[in-house]
């Protein structure tokens, strides 16, 4: 034989590889990087980005100085167009000056038609459009400015002031000069209150004029007699006149605040209060918030109070409305000096000892703070949206803001904290997003929604944790091993069981089921657990040749008759106990056996159809399945070291069970707790389609809630992007998304821990 | 464990009722299981059955016609002496402005199952039970109901009025859509030629013909319409009313009473063939669901090939790229948790990045003329079936990833080292070896998220699913596959029908029978997937070194 040996190295291309391995193998590597780092990407980007919608929520105003305007000196009253294009200055004399705001370039100037008497008193009302003229003999006149807007052929936009004046209406008394004047519109009423020098001090008169609409849209006006508001008042101080038009506010110097209000030709006082507690403590300035149900007083002292009007439960049982203190005292950075509200929100200026601060009334944010500009500011008008601010200087001039607020409304206690709504008895939790009306404040408290969240949670894993836990430790255990590999794959299908179709069930076929046979279903729930140990405690008492016929593993064979026996018992006794216990005397005095009118009379709670215990129940097939294979997986991957260890030492099967292979495998199951408390947190459809979905916060458990995840299904499709409401939604999903990633987060970690223990065993 | 002790002969072994008490568990569970898939199914499978009518006749001397629907205790009746009630669905609703009634089983005085009693399935206005008195033809012969061959007749007339519909609806949605869209194109180019300053002539000629054409293929279909002739079944409802209805308007006759097995389970198929096949009538409660379960198929697959590649790299990554340590165990815990994110918050990712800040893009940057000339009709700024399926992808990932990676980790590891020691690159390795060993357990991923996206609702209302779609997400029209497209799906159908229905008695029936489709869609993908995972384990059992 020949062995051929080979000698000499061969040649240098055997080692080489080829090149297109060499490329491809480059490419795909850096492809499949690119690609994993990029999947990994995107999910954190998701966070972020729900991050990064809901960030502008919790951030504050932005303001920002604009040109000044010049205005010719002695205004002592301004307004503006809405796009801020065009301001009018009002001077004593009564004459509306017009100046483009660009430049300071005059556009028109309007003075009163001639021959009519003197003007002693000038307000103007911006956001309503009118300037109201005190004159010399006591009479009013109002006089509307509206802008016209026209665009030329070059697509330029020009801005055409119009002003239309009133005759002047006798208010005050005749002959003596008007001091100041306010005058509001409600929707059929108008009001007018003067001030007007008297040899005590100064007194208040009003008119007012019933407003009604005719046939074809004419205002027909009846006017009604001037009277006088707080005769008995020697000097009357600031005054507040509500756009209600059916009250007012009388600020006396000694600090006392007095609210008169009455319908047709008079006004009575109905309320006194002071504002800062302790005599002789006076608002040094006070305002009305939009929507004039709250009144924001500020002290000499820096301390700011806000009183608004709201029901007051009176002695007699009688809830009526009256001004209340609904705030916390605010300190301020000085004295108080002035406070301007918004035109559309709940937003107001104040200025403070030097300080400039908007604030926010409803939630009490700070929403920007700056500093004041020297002198005192004579008025503020802000643009109806809410973009811009101008302040009439003593001095005269016309300083400008530019707002930046997207979401005046919000702020961290907005979503966690009580907020005291006006026209509420008390500060609450409250999730209402939409209305029929126009004066509507949406509230967007989170809280009703994590309480719905939570409770709909509890009474899934309350029905579901049972079940499912004792079906891991039974299959795990005690099942014949052929047939775990049937009910595990079943389990399975039914953790597959589309929400949807869960929902439906819940909603259409079972609730009127549960409604019509809760005290049977009650008594079966109630009747299984001592059933299934009884029937336990009989077999182990049966004689052992009995026993002995059985094989272990399959007892659960056994107690499905158990179980039926136990429905039907319960079915049949079910109306006796009903009425047995539930029997109340329904409101025509008929005795009624009734478990819902019972629970209705007897805790005073509601009762749906659509309850949590439905919830629950349905929400339990969701949560079932992923709760037992995880457990199921922790109990039986318990080394048989430790099993066949105990067993070996004599103990029972149950013993075994009991003492060493749940305790060993017990972060394991508390993982699958946790894994199924994520999932029913995040249960939408479930939920949507089996409760009422009302934003309550009762532990009853027969009514509905609304949960985190239904309330962005049935509002999400309608909020609008970006708005304060679509931001609050994803607020929602980002709560639902950290709380449940931190939750199963927790558990992998359990479980990680608890393979190592195995490891250790 | 099986490690059980046998029965001891002394005394019982200590704790058997707790492990009784523990079987509770699982007999409740199953208990669960076995009754609500035995619940859709009997409620599924019942909305095609045909059963007898029975004419019942009340104390107040009506008498109705109609198929019984259920039987309840009476809300108000005391638990302890239950009153019962039925509810019949009469049908007609033109004359009995619904179609279910309900009766006190008291009022029943009698019930008999009259031989001639036809049940009618019809355009409008719900079924019908009647007595028919006479059919009149097209050609205006009268053949009354007692002669010989007057249900033949009938059915011949049915089938008639079936062929002159669908012609019509051909005609309608294949010509005439095509002309609209046409015409809705060139009115969109008259805008910007308008504001462009274009040649306006051309246009308008063609919008003219457009025009024309649309007018001539409308007196087709008038045409088509109007062979169908003026016909139709005289009859009488259960309490006598005279009933005509016009043959073009019948869709399915039978005699409910009269029929054989055999006839009733045909009955049964035709029905079951018109719900998978036929598109939806009468606000979605009747006909079929094609467009539903077609959309959710195309969603579906179009979801599958987008989570698949990005999925697998991903695992792959992981797997065999990625240097391990604690940075990748964190990752790893992340992407696994996600699956565990509520599919709700996928929605709510959607909606604002998919649809507002990827679709507003898309239209800026593509369709800006569109949204000018269009009325700021959104293209991709809005919903679709590109969103749904990418949501999905996104929403499914972890289930890909982790299927994914498991069955990598299963490969043994010598099968690695053998390739790399007989000089195979890596990636030669991931293609050859790899992969090819662990594409069950991928599949089985898969599938798994097939299923989860099948059956998912909750993300899909907020980014593009609807109640009804005029057009299908994938037709014959290019591009054929219409991303941009809003789509119906048969989860979504389930709560629109359930829950929004304006008659909820009359959507029952189909919320049943879609029900039933649905389970059987995910429960199949389940079990599909359940098997290969369980054929992947024997595979690998004896593979290991």
């Amino acid at each position: 034989m020949d062995d051929k040996v080979v000698t000499g190295t061969p040649p240098e291309s055997r080692f080489q590889v080829a090149r297109g391995t060499l490329l491809a193998d480059v490419w795909m590597g850096r492809l499949i990087r690119l690609g994993g780092v990029g999947v990994i990407a995107a999910v954190i980007g998701m966070l972020l980005f729900l991050l990064w919608q809901v960030v502008p929520l919790f951030s504050g105003a932005e303001v920002t100085p604009q040109a000044a305007v010049a205005l010719r000196p002695g205004a002592v009253g301004f307004g503006e167009d809405e796009s801020g294009e065009v301001v009018y200055a009002a001077h004593p004399d009564g004459t509306l000056r017009f100046v483009k705001a660009s430049d300071g370039s005059s556009v028109t100037d309007w003075s009163p038609p001639a021959g009519s008497p003197a003007v002693t008193a000038v307000r103007v009302q911006s956001r309503e459009g009118q300037v109201l003229l005190g004159h010399a003999d006591g009479s009013v006149s109002s006089v509307t400015v509206s802008f016209k807007v026209s665009f030329a052929s070059d697509g330029r936009r020009s801005v055409e002031p119009e002003v239309k004046s009133e005759p002047p209406r006798q208010v005050g008394e005749k002959g003596r000069a008007v001091t100041e004047v306010w005058a509001v519109r409600a929707t059929n009423t108008r009001l007018f209150v003067v001030r007007q020098a008297s040899p005590r001090g100064s007194e208040l008169r009003a008119l007012r004029l019933a407003e009604r609409r005719g046939l074809g849209g004419r205002a027909v006006v009846t006017p009604g007699e001037p009277f006088a508001i707080a005769p008995d008042v020697d000097d009357v101080g600031q005054v507040l006149v509500p756009s209600t038009a059916d009250s007012v506010l009388v600020l006396l110097p000694g600090g006392e605040v007095r609210a008169y209000a009455g319908e047709g030709d008079r006004m009575d006082l109905i309320q006194s209060f002071r504002p800062f507690p302790g005599a002789g403590r006076a608002p040094s300035a006070a305002g009305l918030i939009f929507g004039d149900v709250s009144a924001v007083f500020l002290s000499a002292e820096g301390e700011q109070r806000v009183w608004a009007i709201h029901p007051v439960k009176q002695s007699d049982g009688r809830s009526l409305r009256r001004w209340g203190e609904v705030r916390e005292p605010v300190r301020l950075p000085g004295p108080g000096a002035g406070v301007w509200a918004a035109a559309g929100n709940k937003c107001y200026l104040l200025a403070a000892g030097g300080e400039l601060q908007l604030r926010n009334l409803t939630t009490g944010s700070v929403r920007w703070q700056g500093e004041a500009p020297p002198g005192s500011a004579r008025q503020v008008v802000f643009s109806r949206n809410y973009d811009r601010m101008s302040a009439l200087a003593a001095d005269g001039s016309l300083r400008r803001w530019k707002i930046e607020d997207h979401h005046p409304d919000s702020s961290w206690s907005a979503f966690f904290g009580r907020i005291w709504y006006e026209g509420a008895d008390g500060p609450a939790f409250v999730w209402q997003s939409s209305s029929g009306s126009d004066e509507f404040e949406a509230k967007y408290s989170l809280v009703p929604l994590i309480y719905g969240t939570v409770k709909g949670t509890f009474y899934a894993l309350l029905f579901a944790l049972p079940i499912a836990l004792l079906a891991a430790v039974y299959v795990s255990q005690f099942l014949r091993p052929d047939l775990r590999l049937i009910v595990k794959p079943l389990m399975e299908v039914m953790a597959s069981l589309p929400s949807v179709v869960l929902g439906f069930l819940a909603g259409l076929w079972l609730a009127p089921v549960v409604d019509a046979n809760l005290v049977p279903l009650l008594c079966a729930l109630a009747a299984l657990a001592p059933a299934g140990l009884a029937s336990g405690w009989i077999w182990s008492r049966l004689p052992q040749p009995v026993r002995r016929r059985a094989r272990p593993g399959l007892e659960f064979l056994w107690l499905a008759p158990v179980v039926f026996l136990c429905v039907c018992a319960a079915w049949s006794l079910g109306p006796s106990v009903e009425s047995a216990l539930f029997t109340v005397t329904d409101p025509s005095g008929a005795q009624v056996s009734d478990f819902r009118e019972w629970w209705r009379v007897s805790t005073g709670l509601a009762y749906d159809a659509r309850n949590s215990l439905v919830v629950g129940f349905v929400m339990g097939f969701a949560v079932i399945p992923v709760v037992f294979t995880i457990a199921e997986d922790a109990l039986s991957n318990v080394p048989a070291a430790l099993t066949s260890g105990s067993l070996a030492l004599g103990a029972s099967r149950w013993q075994t069970v009991w003492r060493v292979v749940v305790p060993t495998a017990v972060s394991g199951i508390v993982s699958a707790v946790m894994i199924g408390f994520g999932r029913a947190v995040g249960e939408t459809m479930i939920v949507v389609m089996a409760t009422g979905n009302t934003a309550v916060m009762e532990a009853n458990p027969f009514n509905g809630m609304r949960t985190l995840s239904a309330n962005i299904a049935v509002e999400l499709p309608e909020a609008p992007a970006g708005h304060t409401h679509f931001r609050a939604l994803f607020l929602g999903a980002c709560c639902l998304f950290l709380l449940t990633f931190i939750l199963n987060t927790l558990a992998e970690v359990l479980r990680q821990r608890l393979r190592e223990r195995y490891k250790v065993v | 464990m099986a490690t059980l002790p046998e029965v001891s002969d002394s005394a019982s072994p200590r704790g058997e009722p707790w492990v009784w008490f523990t079987g509770l568990g699982l007999v409740v569970g199953l208990v669960m299981i076995a009754g609500l898939l035995a619940l859709v199914l009997w409620n599924g499978a019942k909305v095609f059955w045909a059963p007898p009518v029975p004419e019942a006749r009340l104390k107040d001397g009506r008498t109705l016609l109609g198929q019984l629907a259920q039987r309840r205790v009476k809300p108000s009746s005391p638990a302890n002496a239950p009153r019962y009630e039925r509810q019949y669905q009469v049908g007609l609703r033109e004359l009995n402005g619904q179609s279910f009634l309900w009766v006190d089983e008291s009022e029943v005085v009698s019930e008999s199952f009259p031989a001639d009693v036809v049940g009618l399935e019809r355009m409008e206005n719900g079924p019908a039970f009647v007595r028919p008195v006479a059919l009149v033809r097209a050609d205006g012969s009268r053949l009354e109901a007692s002669s010989p061959g007057f249900f033949p007749a009938l059915l011949a007339e049915v089938e008639r009025a079936e062929s002159v519909r669908r012609r019509h609806s051909v005609l309608v949605r294949d010509a005439i859509g095509g002309v609209n869209a046409a015409m809705e194109s060139a009115r969109i180019d008259l805008r910007r030629a308008e504001d462009k300053g274009g040649d306006l002539v051309p246009i308008r000629t063609r919008i003219a013909a457009l025009e024309k054409e649309y007018a001539a293929l409308r007196e087709r279909a008038e045409a088509v319409l109007a062979e169908a002739g003026k016909g139709g079944l005289e009859s009488r409802d259960g309490a006598g009313r005279s009933v005509v209805s016009p043959s073009l308007t019948l869709v399915r006759a039978w005699l409910p009473n009269r029929m054989g097995p055999g006839e009733r389970f045909g009955l049964m198929m035709s029905r079951v063939r018109e719900f998978v096949f036929d598109e939806p009538r009468e606000a979605n409660t009747e006909g079929g669901l094609f467009p539903a379960m077609f959309g959710t198929l195309v969603m579906t697959v179009f979801m599958s090939l987008l989570v698949t590649p990005f999925g697998v790299i991903a695992a792959i990554y992981l797997r065999e790229y990625a240097a391990q340590g604690p940075v990748l165990r964190a990752v790893r815990i992340s992407v696994n948790n996600l699956a565990g994110v509520p599919s709700i918050v996928f929605g709510v990712f959607g909606l604002g990045f998919f649809v507002y800040v990827l679709g507003g893009s898309v239209d800026r940057l593509f369709f800006a003329d569109q949204l000018k000339y269009n009325n700021n009709t959104p293209v991709f700024g809005t919903g679709g079936l590109l969103w749904c399926s990418l949501t999905l992808a996104l929403m499914t990932l972890p289930v890909v990833i982790v299927a994914t990676e498991e069955a990598l980790a299963a490969v043994p590891r010598g099968m690695r080292e053998a390739s790399l020691a007989a000089g195979a690159s890596k990636w030669q390795t991931v293609r050859h070896i790899l992969l090819p060993a662990s594409a069950p357990g991928i599949l089985t991923g898969i599938i798994l998220a097939m299923a989860r996206g099948a059956g998912e609702v909750a993300p899909l209302m907020l980014v593009g699913v609807v109640k009804l779609a005029p057009t299908l997400p994938f037709d014959g029209t290019a591009p054929f596959l219409h991303l941009d497209r809003k789509f119906m799906h048969l989860g979504f159908h389930v709560y629109d029908l359930g829950f929004q229905s304006p008659d909820s008695d009359a959507a029952r029936p189909m919320v049943f029978a879609t029900t039933l489709l649905l389970i059987i869609l995910v429960v199949a993908l389940n079990l599909g997937a359940i098997w290969i995972r369980n054929r992947l384990r024997r595979r690998f059992r004896g593979a290991a070194f």
